[in-house]
């Protein structure tokens, strides 16, 4: 007890100690906010009839979204043979387990009986989305736990204390390309789902269009890939536990550039398809974006910063050159795709077609976030930082140095592939 | 080399099986989907809203038949603009729709279709997800956000309750009281006939408003009403098929009232 308390005091002010307390805070009073939820119900949060999803749904759908870079960056470097990208899918891989933990807490918390969340898995509605979505994140995060064993095998206490069990954690790593494939197939699953979770509700038509899966799925990989490279390029700057190859991330960079402009080119379409007619609440909630509540998320967070500014400093080879300004770029892209999320899932709420006869009424709703909502998301967010910055420390999560020869067996396995491709 | 065959021709091929797999069972699940219309009885409502006078009764007899927290309704009466000075108003139980969006999305299957077109709730089932709130164009859902604990205010002027409280954290809605059908026709009573197998709402309603019965009854009063008078349903254009069906108040009959 004594030892630890010295050592407490000795570390408390470096600024790992810090930065460890900071969180601690947060995930302490968010700790405190999950117990008032699951003590008093969901009567203490804002929602309500009109507005049944709010901030955790965002969190859930944004942390899911930004977890995206394991199955992509996975996919490029087992199944397209980019090998020499391995490194950033380490911690790509790294991310998307923290990214899908932190969904399940948030949806842990929404869900109004959380103690029966394993229904889900029992009882089957095949027709519906949310069932695919469930069963597809519920599949994939088995994947992503296989997939991250290799890398929690680097923890230096589990080699010296128990090497056996290291050493088949780290053997998992032969089945990486058979994951990826299992992977690659779940996530643009479930990606899409999620998107189409929205685009097959009839009765707000603002979300009722094809191209919600679409969009889900390829902003999902955008922010995914964004975050991992982020990430990875804010631990280094902070720590010397994190050592990238600026010049590896450069060429991503670039191809996210390239993506984002796709990004912008079907962006633009989708947003012009639904100024061209009037469509009862259709219209209101594209106002409501566009010059209502919403628009500030919508111009400066989706449309400015999240998707113009990046696009333009990845493609100038100046400015991705630049370690900061590329680093930023990474986190517009990220922030975009959050702004992104919150904004389609709240704007279907906001304005309400009343189900009265004659011409479609719309009714304008509210939502703001109650306290416990606000603090039990920061915990979410916390504990997804808390792992990262770990993970960082003890897992060499972003070390671009690792290369496959540590694995020999997945040298043969990469060249495999590679000689296939060809 | 021969480690790991996977190539890409290898897994262009699996995803093919697996899309296609995926594919056919969704499409002998579309062919399942619509909803239950194929039972003895199929039961429905007429609403005649130029006998409805806002008094509310129904929604208190729901209330205390199906001991329904007095902050929720599952029975919502509102004003539906005028004529000739007098309020026209809208009552709206669960519409019990033919394909109804909250069976669809529900990922449990705690919503469900039962054969005579009654869109149940399985409060057992339900995880508390929400999504068939969002679907639902109608808002007939609510949400129980806390525990209904204590007395019911409805309880015992406008009756006794006849089905369990739910649990905190599900959404409810009207079923039709299909426990008064249930429990009428196994006593041989005619739903929609005899007041013990019809739902609270149109025993209670004393204008008589409401009409209930079988539409594969051709001689049933909703059949009749259907027959006889122009009817609309809330939100067609969204292809939910409602079966309850609403006569709408004109000068003319508003006068007669």
């Amino acid at each position: 007890m004594k030892t630890i308390l010295k050592t407490i005091r000795e570390n408390i002010f470096t600024p790992w100690g810090l930065w460890l307390s900071f969180l601690g805070v947060i995930l302490l009073s968010a700790l405190i906010g999950g117990i008032l939820v699951f003590w008093k119900g969901l009567v203490i949060t804002n929602l309500t009839n009109l507005v049944p999803w709010g901030l955790w749904i965002t969190i859930d759908l944004s942390s899911i979204a930004v977890a995206a870079g394991a199955f992509s960056m996975c996919a490029v470097v087992y199944l397209f043979g980019l090998k020499r990208y391995e490194p950033i899918a380490r911690t790509a891989t790294f991310v998307g387990f923290t990214g899908y933990s932190m969904a399940m807490m948030a949806l842990l918390l929404d869900i109004g009986r959380p103690d029966r969340f394993w229904k889900s898995f029992v009882f089957w509605n095949t027709h519906s989305l949310l069932w695919e979505v469930t069963m597809c994140v519920g599949l994939y995060f088995t994947v992503l736990l296989l997939e991250v064993m290799p890398i929690l095998a680097s923890f230096d206490w589990l080699r010296k204390k128990f090497p056996a069990i290291a050493h088949k954690m780290e053997h998992l790593h032969h089945y990486a390309p058979v994951l990826a494939i299992a992977g690659l197939a779940l996530s643009s699953l479930h990606q899409s789902s999620l998107g189409a979770v929205y685009g097959v509700i009839k009765a707000r038509p603002i979300w009722y269009r094809p191209e919600m899966s679409v969009m889900f799925m390829f902003t999902a990989i955008l922010g995914g890939i964004a975050l991992t490279l982020f990430a990875s390029m804010l631990a280094a700057r902070l720590t010397s536990k994190a050592k990238i190859n600026d010049a590896l991330i450069e060429r991503v960079a670039q191809v996210l550039g390239y993506m984002m402009m796709a990004y912008l080119y079907w962006r633009f379409w989708d947003w012009l398809a639904q100024t061209y007619t009037y469509e009862p609440g259709r219209t209101e909630g594209f106002e409501l974006l566009t010059k209502g509540p919403l628009s500030f998320n919508f111009w400066v967070g989706e449309m400015l910063v999240g998707a113009l500014l990046p696009t333009i400093i990845l493609l100038k080879r100046s400015w991705r050159q630049t370690p900061l300004w590329r680093m930023l770029a990474f986190a517009m892209i990220v922030g975009g795709v959050v702004a992104f999320r919150f904004d389609t899932n709240i704007v279907g709420f906001l304005a309400v077609i009343s189900y009265l006869p004659g011409e479609a009424l719309v009714q304008y709703t509210s939502y703001t976030p109650s306290l416990v909502e606000a603090v039990t998301g920061a915990g979410i967010v916390a504990f997804g930082l808390l792992a990262f910055s770990v993970g960082v420390k003890y897992l060499r999560v972003v070390d671009h140095r690792i290369t496959s020869e540590e694995h020999e067996v997945v040298t043969l396995t990469a060249g495999d592939i590679v000689k296939a491709g060809d | 080399m021969t480690e790991n065959k996977f190539n890409r021709r290898d897994f262009i091929k699996l995803s093919a099986v697996g899309v296609a797999v995926a594919a056919s069972t969704r499409l002998i699940q579309e062919a399942e989907a619509s909803g239950g219309a194929k039972g003895e009885h199929q039961w429905a409502m007429v609403i005649d809203q130029s006998k409805c006078t806002g008094c509310n009764q129904c929604s208190l007899v729901c209330h205390a038949n199906n001991d329904i927290n007095p902050n929720m309704d599952w029975n919502q009466v509102v004003t539906a603009g005028e004529i000739n000075g007098k309020t026209v108003y809208l009552p709206r139980p669960c519409m019990q729709c033919e394909n109804a969006p909250c069976v669809e999305v529900c990922p449990v299957g705690a919503s469900y279709y039962r054969d005579d077109g009654i869109v149940m709730m399985d409060y057992d089932k339900c995880i508390g997800c929400r999504y068939c709130m969002v679907a639902c164009p109608y808002d007939a859902r609510v949400f129980n956000w806390e525990a209904f604990t204590g007395d019911n205010p409805a309880v015992p002027e406008w009756g006794e309750p006849d089905v369990e409280r739910r649990p905190r954290g599900v959404p409810e809605k009207c079923s039709f009281c299909y426990n008064r059908i249930d429990r009428g026709m196994s006593q041989g009573l005619k739903p929609g006939v005899d007041a013990a197998a019809t739902p609270a709402c149109v025993v209670a309603c004393p204008t008589g408003a409401r009409i209930f019965g079988d539409l594969n009854d051709p001689n049933s009063n909703v059949s009749q009403m259907l027959k006889n008078h122009p009817t609309y349903r809330l939100r067609e254009s969204l292809g939910t098929k409602p079966r309850v069906y609403y006569i709408p108040a004109t000068e003319e009959n508003m006068l007669e009232g």
